[in-house]
């Protein structure tokens, strides 16, 4: 009998999305509320953007506050590509993606083989340059006043659909990342780059791949968000905070896992839409205690309180304290309560 | 006999200090090899240059007729040569058995399922198979050391090094120990490059033993003989016993 799917994959996982995914498609023409349908578009947004920088963040454990550059130069690329040449949208959106996925390799190839934190720092770096760069590289960006697309409501309108197709390949992205047989190899990269290498692992290959897709993927979500606003300007689409709400993102919603990162996207636009109306000037900052919550109490975020809440529940699964093989949550972000007892 | 790993001449500096000093060995088709020497004699820096994870300043290693010289570690492990490392280093967040996939996945060559039966194959070899699915963490010492040997034979090598893989575990283990390290030659076929201080381990184990000291190779020969060489003696004990 021929498989129709990998053996990774698990049916019950692709119904449960093929589900989801059918009724947002079917959303927008039951509630038909024009706010909600913005809230919704942005949320799918945010959710293909906090699972792309978790396969790096995530899988990898190579935790980056910097990939708003990847962001903005998508953005920006794609708005020229379609002002200057009138290339078509979705292609725009494609080859700013590549340039996006490029530029992060130039930057990262060298930078991915340094260890511990040394990678976050360099990432702040490379953040900022992109964003001083491209406020002075005016033929590209507009410098700070920045650039416009002609306005399209009605397209605007269908971007939602778009931003639902985003979504989806990023979750399916991920999925395949981590289920696949690379999924171990990341994680073995993950755990000990080295003891990676003296079992076969690529580490350097792999750790480009991961960074070109993650840069790619962010390139994408910056050219639509371009299309979607129809306005981009560097200090915006460059931003630390825009970086730091990626890093939010995957944090709140359980940094490493598959899907934790969207769930944290949507708390996160969820909170942010609601405190940015009463507190404008508080609302990073209302983040920053989040995250030393998080850090503190439950360092897999929702997905590790959900498997807290599972443990309690069904003690029958066997759930562990690490991550139970069948989860939905394997790939971890902290480093397991090992007893380091060990017999002399 | 032939030579399945062969070291000319190898050396390794760091700074002033020569850590490996034209070192020039072989590991028979077959054999079980102990590399033996005092403390700092440079025995890790060799192994570590034997399978990759440092370039070495000069010489030049051999897997059988192909020259793996300055290669990756990656690459050293795909064409045969796979190390363990004296501290073990489990990958944390993989169970047990998916720490032998990943490297059957690599290094074998074989599909999504051969790797995992490979895998398995493997951990009943060592006699973790019960453990699988656990994680790292869970282990004694004596069973993450297994397991890091079962990992390295995941990957399918010719030539294994073992980095003091006896030390550290009590008696009733150790002896389990060297009984592994014959049956993966025996019934594996696979030619055994080994770093051990346990003497006792050393003598039951080991055909061909050479001897490093400050970095020079100062003796080759049967443990028998080697124990009773002049110069190995002084470089363990001092000069005055020799």
């Amino acid at each position: 009998m021929k498989r129709i799917l990998p053996a990774w994959v698990r049916p019950r996982a692709l119904i449960a999305v093929a589900v989801a995914a059918a009724i947002l498609a079917v959303l927008p023409f039951i509630h038909g509320n024009r706010y909600w349908h913005n809230q919704l578009t942005e949320t799918l947004l945010a959710i293909a953007t906090a699972l792309a920088w978790n396969w790096l963040g995530g899988y990898l454990g190579q935790v980056s506050f910097g990939h708003a550059a990847m962001f903005g130069v998508g953005g920006f690329v794609a708005a020229r590509l379609q002002i200057a040449v009138g290339v078509p949208m979705i292609a725009a959106w494609i080859g700013a993606g590549v340039i996006a996925g490029l530029y992060a390799l130039v930057w990262g190839h060298p930078t991915l083989r340094l260890r511990g934190p040394y990678f976050s720092i360099a990432t702040i770096g490379v953040g900022e340059a992109t964003r001083l760069i491209c406020t002075y590289w005016v033929w590209l960006t507009g410098g700070s006043s920045g650039m416009s697309l002609p306005v399209q409501v009605q397209l605007k309108y269908q971007l939602y659909w778009y931003a639902l197709a985003l979504a989806l390949i990023a979750l399916a992205a991920s999925y395949a990342l981590r289920r696949s047989p690379l999924g171990l190899a990341l994680l073995a990269i993950k755990s000990d780059v080295d003891a990676a290498g003296d079992v076969g692992v690529s580490s350097v290959r792999l750790q480009d791949l991961v960074l070109f897709l993650s840069g790619m993927t962010m390139g994408i979500c910056g050219g639509f968000y371009a299309s979607y606003y129809s306005f981009i300007e560097p200090g915006d689409m460059f931003g630390f905070a825009r970086s730091i709400s990626f890093v939010l993102m995957g944090v709140i919603g359980g940094i490493g896992t598959i899907a934790g990162p969207a769930i944290g996207a949507v708390i996160f636009v969820l909170l942010r839409n609601s405190l940015i109306a009463t507190y404008p000037q508080l609302y990073l900052g209302l983040y920053g205690l989040l995250l030393i919550f998080v850090i503190l109490f439950e360092p897999l975020g929702l997905t590790g309180l959900y498997m807290r809440v599972l443990r309690r529940a069904r003690p029958d699964l066997g759930v562990t304290g690490i991550a139970a093989p069948e989860s939905a949550a394997p790939a971890i972000g902290v480093t397991p309560p090992v007893e380091q007892r060990e017999a002399k | 006999m032939t030579a399945v790993l062969r070291a000319e001449g190898l050396s390794k500096r760091f700074g002033g200090l020569k850590a490996n000093d034209n070192v020039t060995l072989s590991l028979e088709k077959g054999q079980i090899l102990g590399l033996i020497g005092p403390n700092g004699a440079g025995k890790s820096t060799c192994f570590a240059m034997l399978a990759g994870s440092i370039p070495p300043t000069s010489g030049r290693v051999f897997l059988g007729d192909q020259e793996i010289t300055g290669k990756p570690a990656f690459r050293v492990a795909r064409a045969g040569v796979v190390r363990t490392h004296q501290i073990v280093r489990p990958f944390a967040n993989l169970t047990v058995m998916e720490n032998c996939t990943v490297a059957a996945a690599e290094c074998s060559g074989r599909d999504d399922a051969g790797s995992r039966e490979l895998a398995r194959e493997m951990l009943r070899f060592v006699g973790l198979e019960k453990r699988r699915n656990d994680y790292p963490a869970g282990l004694t010492l004596a069973h993450r050391k297994k397991l890091e040997m079962a990992r390295a034979l995941s990957c399918a090598p010719k030539a294994l090094l073992l980095d003091e893989v006896i030390a550290g575990v009590n008696p009733v283990e150790a002896r389990e120990m060297v009984a592994l390290i014959r049956r993966i030659r025996d019934e594996k076929g696979i030619s055994i490059l080994m770093i051990e201080h346990v003497m006792a381990a050393v003598m039951s184990v080991c055909e061909h033993v050479v001897v490093l000291d400050a970095g020079k190779l100062i003796a080759a020969g049967a443990p028998k003989e080697v124990v009773q060489n002049a110069a190995v003696i002084e470089a363990y004990l001092g000069k005055k016993h020799a």
